[in-house]
């Protein structure tokens, strides 16, 4: 067994130097209000099989630690799809971007500049980015959900 | 020394407002949104700190396409009612259709001339299509519509304006209106908002019925202004014995109604008398509704040519009596 795995490390020194002892996953669905027999509306997620302009949409990342050892100072970052624009989170735990990445805050503490030269307060079509920073070392095993929002330009 | 997670978040707080000029938000570069077939793709990252320094990884792509979302817009052009008469024809009622959806649609153009709440039908002539998109209806120039051999394919947002010609029938009289619909459809597909057509959207994915059905109407609206005018003389003689005998030296009083009927206007209206043989001209003696008028030919609107007069009225809109008199003596 010892030398087959050496065999496949070295077949495959990328794949054995990438595996991580942090997983992060990526699902996109769509937010649809279906009408029921009894007259309720029920909000159902499905996958983005069809997806039109003003569709809104639902982002889940999930965190893992599948490593050996305490993850510590972990962050979840998003690049918005330049088709889409954020929505907010449940919690607002998130920092966003309005400037591709460089600077990071609160939506509502961040600006940009007008052609005249003033600023104007961000809005969430100008997001960029949503990130998120876990506060707390991720122990082995443990695992956790960042969800957030966003709608079809 | 202070944990990195801590003094990576002090730098941040900082941060800001300190932002690179000339960055320009993103915006949608379609009312309709954004364009059917564009693909979504999400990847987000993680970092943490390994045993050698951070390390950032990139999670699974989630890609989707946008579907073509079927959306249509119809209004009528027309500042209002447009006005003509019985008989007329090629009438023109102007129309626009745009493209509200976020792909390239091609549209299916209906008119319907047969509709209730008016008195009476216009005659269909032809659908036109306004090729040198000039908002002008220019014969010879803008094509006639065949459906199904050039609907109009729009991108997004696009329009097209769109004439109808219509005969309108001599039965039609004064104040009635007739109303002619334009409806248009998407050629993919029309139905309840959310119908799927699979695989048929621009850009390879669904094309889906929003919230117009992908099908919309617009009426346009002519009216009969109709007029005519006729023309009533009478004379009053005044004898110089305080009578009314036709003898040399009485003055006959002409007075010339003319009645304009109907709602329409009269265009170039004018009122010309000969002197009658045997009689002379009263210098200064034409009136209009009571007023003189002068025998130049001037800013008013008498004049007196040597052997007749004449009163220049313009358009007169209907109803109107406008009344003109003048006085000869007999030789």
């Amino acid at each position: 067994m010892k030398s087959l795995f050496a065999c496949i490390a070295l077949l495959l020194p990328q794949a054995v130097l990438a595996a991580q002892p942090i997983e992060l996953s990526s699902q996109v669905f769509v937010e649809r209000k279906v009408a029921k027999p009894d007259g309720k509306i029920a909000v159902i997620l499905e996958a983005p099989k069809t997806v039109v302009p003003g569709d809104d949409l639902v982002f889940v990342l999930k965190y893992r630690n599948v490593g050996s050892a305490p993850a510590n100072d972990i962050s979840v970052t998003n690049p918005m799809p330049k088709a889409v624009i954020f929505n907010g989170t449940a919690d607002g735990s998130e920092m966003v971007s309005v400037d591709g990445g460089r600077n990071w805050g609160a939506l509502s503490t961040l600006k940009l500049p007008m052609k005249n030269g003033q600023y104007r307060p961000a809005e969430v079509a100008d997001v960029t980015h949503v990130k998120w920073k876990l506060n707390q070392s991720l122990s082995v095993g443990s695992e956790g959900n960042l969800i957030f929002r966003g709608k079809v330009r | 020394m202070l944990p990195s997670s801590y003094r990576r978040l002090r730098s941040v707080s900082a941060l800001p407002f300190l932002l690179a000029a000339g960055f320009a938000a993103t915006a949608p570069a379609h009312a309709a949104g954004t364009l059917a077939g564009t693909l979504i793709d999400n990847v987000a990252q993680a970092s943490y700190d390994g045993p050698d320094g951070p390390v950032t990884i990139d999670s699974n792509i989630v890609s989707f396409k946008v579907d073509e979302l079927l959306d249509v817009a119809v209004i009528s052009r027309d500042p209002g009612d447009v006005v003509t008469n019985p008989g007329a024809t090629a009438q023109l009622l102007t129309y626009r259709v745009t493209n509200n959806g976020n792909g390239t649609e091609a549209f299916k153009l209906i008119a319907n001339p047969t509709l209730g709440n008016d008195q009476f039908d216009p005659e269909l002539e032809q659908i036109i299509l306004d090729t040198n998109n000039n908002g002008v209806y220019d014969p010879g120039v803008d094509t006639l519509y065949t459906p199904g051999s050039n609907d109009p394919l729009l991108a997004p947002d696009e329009g097209v304006t769109v004439f109808i010609l219509s005969t309108i029938p001599v039965s039609a009289s004064d104040t009635d209106k007739g109303r002619v619909a334009l409806r248009a459809t998407a050629v993919t597909g029309s139905g309840d908002p959310g119908r799927v057509f699979a695989g048929q959207g621009d850009g390879g994915g669904d094309a889906i019925v929003g919230t117009t059905r992908a099908t919309q109407s617009a009426l346009g609206t002519f009216v009969i202004q109709a007029a005519s005018v006729s023309l009533v003389k009478s004379a009053t003689i005044l004898d110089p014995f305080g009578g009314s005998e036709a003898v040399p030296g009485a003055t006959i009083t002409y007075q010339l109604v003319a009645s304009v009927i109907g709602n329409g206007s009269i265009a170039n209206l004018r009122i010309d008398d000969t002197i009658p043989a045997n009689t002379s001209y009263v210098a200064q003696s034409t009136t209009l509704d009571g007023n003189p008028l002068t025998d130049t030919a001037d800013s008013d609107a008498g004049s007196f040519s040597g052997t007749a007069i004449s009163v220049a009225l313009g358009t007169v809109t209907g109803p109107a009596t406008p009344t003109v008199t003048f006085k000869v003596i007999i030789n």
